[in-house]
């Protein structure tokens, strides 16, 4: 256990809370981590981390063809397809659209074995660099309706790595949010202690219990509104790690596109405090 | 006239869009509609209070699930599911409720027939009043899927209350992020204001919500909010709208007393209520 590789992922129910902060804040306070950006949709973290991108690969998925040599528009795949991908115009073949999700039920249903599959392009995995650290930034393209390939796919790609990785997960509690926590050791929410906020957190809070994850909270602009986080960490059977408080500093330098614990200690001593707590919690 | 709908998005999260609808709800000079669209994060509702009028399910796509008195444990529905869903685990099939899409390969393949399958409650969607006009809200289950589908429903049934009441506008507030639920918030809406923030994120952001509004037909405009964070984050905000053609409707600067006043779950009409008269101007002209 104790030379296994430590997975901590950044989540958030409210977006803007500051999970791509707290990414970067760890990512430059703990030498030698790896980092993924799994908010695919709004790819951040580059930004903050100052890192440019040097590789990158494709991430496909599996996308209908049909052969018009073999189909004879019996409409089974049109009928079996549960996303509404595939429609019959009139007399013309069968064509895919954008809802597909690349299940491979057309093929599977097809009599005349006319359906074929070729990878499309929904996004892309970038390798980014800066200094000493590298990051993998997942890319969805623009007009994709499904990001979770694409996170799968990332997380996958910084996984085989086997080193110490931060995850900047998406905001949200729906089933991107629960792909990109699906490996990690740990999760950190992170919130601010405004109404909209909390109702947030309780709903990540259930995912990440739901998921049997353990996790701490994190209060940014802790200053900034009166809500009682602790009592509600308490009934999930967690705890408020780090209370950071706004800081003109903070918000001047991320509009800049640097990491707060770049420019305050205050910010740099909690990343270091909930990395301890991570690999406690792992077992390491 | 033919009732508009405005929806307010921004690729990012956390720039505002909920304080503005609400506050845009408020200082309407129109009849108006509310809809929540951000339907894994709805806050909404915090600022606005509605009077509940009814609650109903929201049933989703069908999944997956497996007699498991007759399953053998094949795996062959392991096999075929693209989606990591379904595994064989004690010698019988079971079905992760949270990965799976609903396709039905796993029951098209399975050779006892022990798949089908079935309704799955995904969340819940409301109707109510409020003191600025009807509101209509949903909360998909935590972990939930079809977030796009629920997205839909609110903004149609949202569009069939503001046409039986008379209302000339509704307000949707949208999700974050650019993929299944904010593409099914904004196309077929009228108009999108995408707000900002002055930083470099909020910047290219903004740009990808711009394109995928692009893509899907829906003109859009942007408020800019927390601009004094920043002036050289700003005046980049500012050249982006100008290079891509978008409208810059109004710039708001950082206030104190809307954090306050969000805090204690008001509206922040009082507040932004110079700042928002160009942008009610803009959606009364389109």
């Amino acid at each position: 256990m104790s030379d296994r590789s430590l997975t901590v992922a950044i989540a958030s129910g409210k977006g803007g809370t500051g999970k791509s902060c707290v990414a970067a804040s760890l990512m430059v306070s703990i030498p030698g981590l790896l980092a993924a950006d799994a908010d695919v949709e709004e790819p951040n973290l580059s930004i903050l981390l100052g890192a440019e991108p040097y590789a990158s690969s494709l991430v496909e998925t599996p996308w209908p063809v049909i052969d018009s040599g073999k189909c004879d528009r019996c409409g089974e795949c049109v009928r079996a397809c549960r996303f509404g991908a595939l429609y019959m115009f009139g007399k013309a073949f069968p064509s895919p659209n954008d809802l597909c999700h690349g299940c491979g039920v057309c093929s599977m249903v097809c009599p005349r074995d006319a359906i074929s599959e070729t990878g499309r392009p929904v996004g892309e995995i970038r390798l980014c660099r800066a200094g000493e650290m590298t990051l993998f930034e997942g890319r969805l393209k623009v007009g994709m309706p499904n990001p979770i390939p694409v996170i799968n796919a990332t997380l996958d790609a910084a996984l085989a790595e086997g080193r110490d990785l931060v995850i900047d997960c998406p905001p949200g509690t729906s089933c991107p949010m629960v792909a990109a926590v699906r490996e990690a050791d740990m999760v950190v929410l992170v919130t601010e202690p405004t109404p909209f906020g909390i109702a947030d957190l309780d709903l990540a809070l259930q995912v990440i219990t739901d998921l049997k994850k353990p996790s701490v909270v994190v209060v940014n602009r802790a200053d900034l509104g009166g809500s009682n986080i602790d009592a509600l960490a308490e009934k999930y059977g967690t705890r408020v790690a780090a209370r950071l408080p706004f800081s003109r500093g903070v918000a001047e330098s991320y509009a800049r596109g640097k990491p707060p614990a770049s420019v305050d200690d205050q910010w740099k001593e909690a990343m270091i405090a909930i990395w301890e707590t991570a690999k406690k919690t792992a077992g390491r | 006239m033919k009732t508009k709908e405005v929806t307010i998005v921004s690729g990012k999260g956390g720039t505002g869009k909920t304080s503005i609808t609400a506050a845009l709800a408020a200082l309407s000079p129109l009849g108006i509609v509310l809809c929540d669209a951000d339907v894994d994060a709805p806050d909404l509702e915090i600022l606005l209070h509605p009077e509940p009028e009814g609650d109903f399910p929201f049933m989703g796509m069908q999944t997956a699930g497996v007699d498991t008195d007759r399953c053998t444990g094949c795996g062959k529905c392991e096999d075929v599911c693209r989606f990591g869903a379904i595994k064989v685990t004690g010698g019988k099939a079971r079905v992760d409720k949270t990965f799976c899409e609903g396709c039905s390969a796993c029951a098209l393949v399975c050779p006892v027939k022990c798949i089908a399958m079935e309704d799955t409650r995904q969340g819940t969607w409301f109707r109510g009043m409020t003191e600025h006009g009807p509101m209509v809200h949903a909360r998909l289950n935590p972990g939930g899927e079809n977030s796009g589908m629920l997205v839909q429903l609110v903004r149609k049934v949202a569009k069939e209350v503001a046409e039986s009441s008379g209302a000339k506008m509704i307000l949707t507030d949208g999700p974050p992020g650019i993929a299944c639920p904010a593409i099914s918030a904004i196309t077929g809406a009228d108009a999108a204001l995408i707000v900002t923030e002055p930083t470099m994120s909020g910047r290219h952001d903004m740009l990808r919500i711009a394109d995928l509004c692009r893509r899907f037909g829906t003109s859009a405009a942007v408020v800019l909010n927390k601009a004094d964070l920043s002036s050289e984050g700003s005046r980049k905000i500012e050249e982006a709208c100008r290079e891509n053609g978008l409208p810059l409707l109004a710039s708001i600067p950082f206030i104190l007393d809307v954090v306050h006043a969000v805090s204690q779950a008001r509206i922040p009409s009082k507040e932004l209520a110079t700042h928002l008269e160009p942008i009610w101007r803009y959606l009364q002209g389109m």
